[in-house]
């Protein structure tokens, strides 16, 4: 008898030890640390790919692996999204039809001001992107909203980050509005969770997945993913948004994917580029 | 001494003995990965064949009413996945391709695509189950 109850106690640790495990991982409003998130990631890729300096990161799989990375270095002696930069910076400063501007609508005229984004806005009770308030600003000035995933939205970003180089990402979680830090764990279960027919994750091609081969192509490390887009991608052969890569991948997993700018996105954005604070921005990009 | 033994004992034998517990599900899964569907196997001294419940409906007499039977019961799950956000890409197009084969009269393949279609559902129902259960393993620490 007194064997059983020693097994019965033993067990019972067993089990309690594997539940503490699980609440140290945040993942409920009460114990969830986003800056603990934050330094478990690094932490993970300074494990998976040592000697590969952080701020390398910025760079996605040309940080982490050197023959894409020649590539990518010849390729961006004429960086393809050149064009859409000049294109971006005319739009941007083009007056809409009441003679207001873009920079009317933004903190210090939208110069700058990239690595604030994505934000939590109290009022709305909503993640807010750069693109959101991109297409709000058009709205506020008696203008068409532009489509969310590539053309000039796109290329207005594109603008606006390259103005914003080298700042470094800067996504706050309010402490005094729950609502902020639930919307970052959404987007943390988001990135984590398992979809579609082929049952993945964005984890486990963006985490698990860096540098392994699918086909033909090398995921890149969701470390740093956020900072350089826009991007111009060789297999879209223009300039595209987050939101239409975002888009993409949930399509790859064999789901019905969500729209570009859902709120489930957004909250996915929200999370990712909280991951990358500290890196700078270095959009837009290029990539494969 | 004896009693620590036993409990680190225990703490060992925890995790071991529930990968070693196959459910039915589990059996099912593995001989229908190995060997198709229609094979027959067996699990607690009872025999079993490795067909889904869906495939067993479509085996139904094929005829307009079993059809639609089947493709309504494919679009309830279809719906219930889509609440959840979980839908999967394929299931609209088969059932769409399900109401067409009806249309043209094709019952059986009608049967087969609706039934298809349904337990692609099903599948991503149980999905979603799993995931609000054990997102939070991938995460790393």
């Amino acid at each position: 008898m007194k064997t059983l109850k020693t097994f019965v106690l033993g067990a019972g640790l067993a089990a309690l030890s594997q539940l503490a495990q699980a609440a140290d991982s945040g993942f409920t409003l009460e114990t969830v640390d986003p800056e603990a998130d934050r330094l478990a990631l690094q932490q993970y890729y300074q494990k998976r790919f040592p000697g590969v300096p952080l701020e390398e990161y910025v760079n996605g799989i040309y940080a982490v692996d050197p023959a894409s990375r020649e590539q990518w270095d010849a390729l961006m002696e004429f960086p393809p999204y050149e064009f859409d930069l000049e294109e971006g910076q005319v739009l941007f400063e083009t007056p809409f039809a009441n003679g207001k501007r873009y920079a009317d609508c933004f903190d210090n005229g939208g110069i700058g001001i990239r690595q604030n984004y994505p934000y939590w806005n109290s009022e709305e009770g909503a993640v807010k992107t750069l693109e959101q308030e991109i297409n709000q600003c058009r709205e506020q000035n008696g203008e068409a909203p532009l489509k969310w995933k590539k053309g000039d939205i796109a290329k207005i970003s594109a603008y606006m980050a390259w103005t914003s180089r080298d700042k470094p990402f800067d996504i706050k979680i309010p402490q005094d509005d729950p609502r902020a830090l639930q919307a970052y764990l959404d987007g943390k279960k988001f990135f984590y969770a398992k979809r579609g027919q082929l049952n993945l994750s964005c984890a486990n091609c963006h985490l698990d997945g860096s540098r392994i081969l699918i086909r033909a192509d090398l995921p890149g490390p969701t470390l740093g993913q956020p900072t350089h887009f826009p991007v111009v991608r060789s297999k879209w052969g223009e300039i595209g948004t987050l939101h239409r890569r975002y888009e993409g991948c949930h399509r790859d997993t064999r789901s019905v994917p969500l729209p570009p700018q859902s709120d489930e996105f957004r909250k996915l954005e929200y999370f990712q580029t909280y991951m990358s604070n500290g890196l700078v921005v270095n959009g837009p990009g290029a990539r494969k | 001494m004896k009693k620590a033994a036993w409990m680190l004992a225990a703490a060992l034998a925890l995790p071991t003995g529930l990968v070693q517990a196959e459910t039915f599900e589990e059996v099912f899964n593995q001989q229908r990965a190995l060997y198709g569907k229609g094979h027959e196997f067996t699990f607690e001294g009872k025999t079993y064949k490795t067909f889904h419940p869906e495939e067993v409906e479509a085996m139904a007499e094929p005829n307009q009413a079993n059809a639609e039977a089947l493709i309504k019961g494919a679009k309830a799950l279809q719906a219930e996945s889509a609440a959840v956000g979980y839908e999967w890409r394929d299931v609209s197009r088969y059932i769409q391709q399900a109401e067409a084969a009806v249309g043209e009269q094709q019952f059986q393949r009608a049967m087969d695509l609706a039934a298809r279609a349904k337990y692609q559902a099903r599948m991503s129902i149980a999905q979603h189950k799993e995931v609000e259960a054990s997102w939070y393993r991938a995460v790393p620490e």
